[in-house]
């Protein structure tokens, strides 16, 4: 396919796209949000100028945090720059460091992230810090149910749980597409994904309002380039969900013959992608707090009825 | 794992799935005009279920029987409903908003229970053959479940009519997957079925509001009045 690119620079790109990528793919966001709400919106590349400027500024700690408060973010980090590794992001064959791990290691890495986001929001002491991080912790907790569902569909569809074989299942026919099943369990994703990049049900993404913040809030005692490290995280965490639907679950075009033409195809689909959840997040009321746990039931039953279709319904 | 269906079977399976998350919200949706809402949709979403099979199978009969499907439970039966109900203001005097027995979260939880056991109970007939496509029927099967928790939950009597008109819609479900050829007259004599359903609710509405004031029916408690 794309003999002329070898094998560990392709690699080396999924990262790199993934890693450079994502503060743009914030930026389009902003701006297609800002322009639904009537207002110009910040410039696409804000981002970036936002993340060098924080790295340029000092970073302090708050008396009798430990040392992890400072090791978490780039630990965060180095976790999810080692997930571009495992999911197919420009390739539709899987490379050698791909097969490293599952879905569930993918999951594993993405929740070993946010644990240490939240160990470190803990170490400061701050109460909307230490907030944010119970209400992170406790709101996956929900979540996790309609995620482990998912993989299940995953696995009955493919028989692995391996990313590469379900985009190659889901690749291989008509049919595959339009099961059931696999449309039920790819909702049910997308859901969480709107749930775990806080767009909706009860956070405003870039709000200052403490009663609706969940993530945001855990980096509030953090600054200079530690604070640009933990928000550079949650825009790759983005940019990496939004792969594994685009990539893993809607499987869209990848038979692309070169990998630099795959990148660009990468950043549309997840710009594609980011103008859906910009008009969903646009368009949908927040709901109080507590109303979360009837949002996460209705992923957990798109992903319940996902696998009953399958082990039960025989489809 | 079973090999992927045919892309017309899999839209068939889609739609029946599309129609079983209808019931659930049906059964989650407080409001009785959000769930005739809701059931419009489903009933819609049957008349295209019905396009679809007429097109695989080539069954020209089935394009009528959307067309009359369409006409009865997407626009007649709702908009009798509707006037049946009154203005929206009323609804929340009438005992009809939010008339659960069990809260929303353990109704929903319950029909997954029957949901599965739909699915168990059809998947277990091992119907197998290409022109019932197996999912659509199991399906059909959670929707009368759901249906049947719809109806016992709510105490109010709209709740529960829209209760049995979805149920009718599973069943239509099930009659379009698993004999897709019946004469236009036997499934002309369902529908008919429905009309006479939906007249007798609608008198029952009626009486019942006429001498309890109320759509609620947490007061009928006696056998005997």
């Amino acid at each position: 396919m794309s003999a002329a690119v070898p094998i560990p620079v392709i690699q080396l790109l999924q990262v790199l796209t993934v890693a450079l990528g994502a503060p743009g793919l914030m930026g389009v966001i902003a701006k297609v949000e800002a322009r639904l709400q009537g207002r110009r919106g910040p410039r696409v590349l804000q981002p970036y100028y936002d993340l060098a400027k924080l790295c340029r500024k000092e970073a302090l700690a708050p008396a009798g945090a430990s040392w992890v408060f400072l090791a978490a973010p780039p630990a965060a980090v180095a976790a999810y720059l080692t997930i571009p590794l495992l999911i197919p992001v420009l390739t539709t064959y899987g490379l050698p460091l791909g097969y490293m791990g599952d879905i569930l290691g993918g999951g594993f890495l993405l929740s070993l992230a946010g644990f240490l986001v939240a160990t470190a929001a803990l170490e400061t002491g701050s109460p909307y810090a230490q907030l944010g991080s119970s209400r992170a912790k406790t709101f996956s907790a929900i979540t996790e149910p309609v995620v482990l569902f998912v993989v299940f569909t995953v696995a009955l569809l493919t028989g692995t749980d391996l990313p590469y074989a379900l985009a190659a299942t889901v690749r291989s026919s008509a049919g595959e597409v339009v099961r059931p099943a696999h449309l039920l369990a790819s909702a049910a994703l997308f859901m969480v994904i709107l749930h775990e990049t806080g767009r909706i049900p009860v956070e405003t993404h870039t709000g200052t309002n403490e009663f609706g913040m969940i993530e945001e809030a855990r980096s509030f005692e953090h600054s200079g380039p530690y604070l640009a490290l933990l928000k550079w995280g949650s825009m790759l965490k983005q940019f990496i969900l939004f792969t594994i639907l685009a990539d893993v679950f809607l499987a869209s075009n990848q038979r692309l013959g070169a990998v630099l033409l795959a990148i660009v195809a990468l950043l549309a689909k997840a710009v594609a992608v980011g103008c859906v959840v910009a008009v969903i997040d646009d368009s949908f009321a927040k709901l109080r707090l507590f109303k979360i746990t009837e949002y996460a039931s209705a992923a957990f039953l798109l992903a319940v009825l996902g696998v009953f279709t399958l082990y039960l319904g025989g489809g | 794992m079973n090999p992927a269906p045919g892309v017309y079977q899999g839209a068939a399976d889609v739609i029946a799935a599309l129609m079983l998350l209808l019931e659930f919200g049906m059964l989650r949706q407080a409001l009785v005009r959000d769930q005739v809402r809701l059931y419009a949709t489903q009933s819609a979403l049957i008349s295209v279920l019905a396009i679809v099979i007429a097109a695989d199978r080539n069954l020209p009969d089935l394009y009528a029987l959307a067309a009359l499907s369409a006409a009865l439970k997407v626009f007649a039966v709702p908009l009798v409903l509707r006037r049946l109900l009154g203005p929206p203001a009323v609804e929340e005097t009438r005992g009809v908003a939010g008339s659960y027995t069990l809260s929303p979260a353990s109704a929903v939880l319950a029909s997954i229970v029957l949901a599965a056991f739909g699915f168990f109970c059809f998947g277990s007939l091992g119907i197998h053959s290409a022109q019932a496509p197996a999912l659509a029927l199991s399906i059909a099967g959670a929707m009368v479940f759901v249906a049947f928790v719809l109806m016992i939950v709510r105490r109010d009597v709209a709740s529960q009519a829209i209760g049995f008109f979805s149920l009718e819609n599973a069943i239509s479900l099930a009659s379009l997957v698993l004999a897709a050829e019946l004469p236009l007259l036997l499934e002309t004599a369902f529908l008919f079925d429905l009309l006479l359903a939906v007249v007798v609710f609608g008198m029952l509405i009626r009486a019942h509001h006429a001498r309890a004031e109320s759509l609620s029916t947490a007061d009928l408690t006696r056998l005997r009045g």
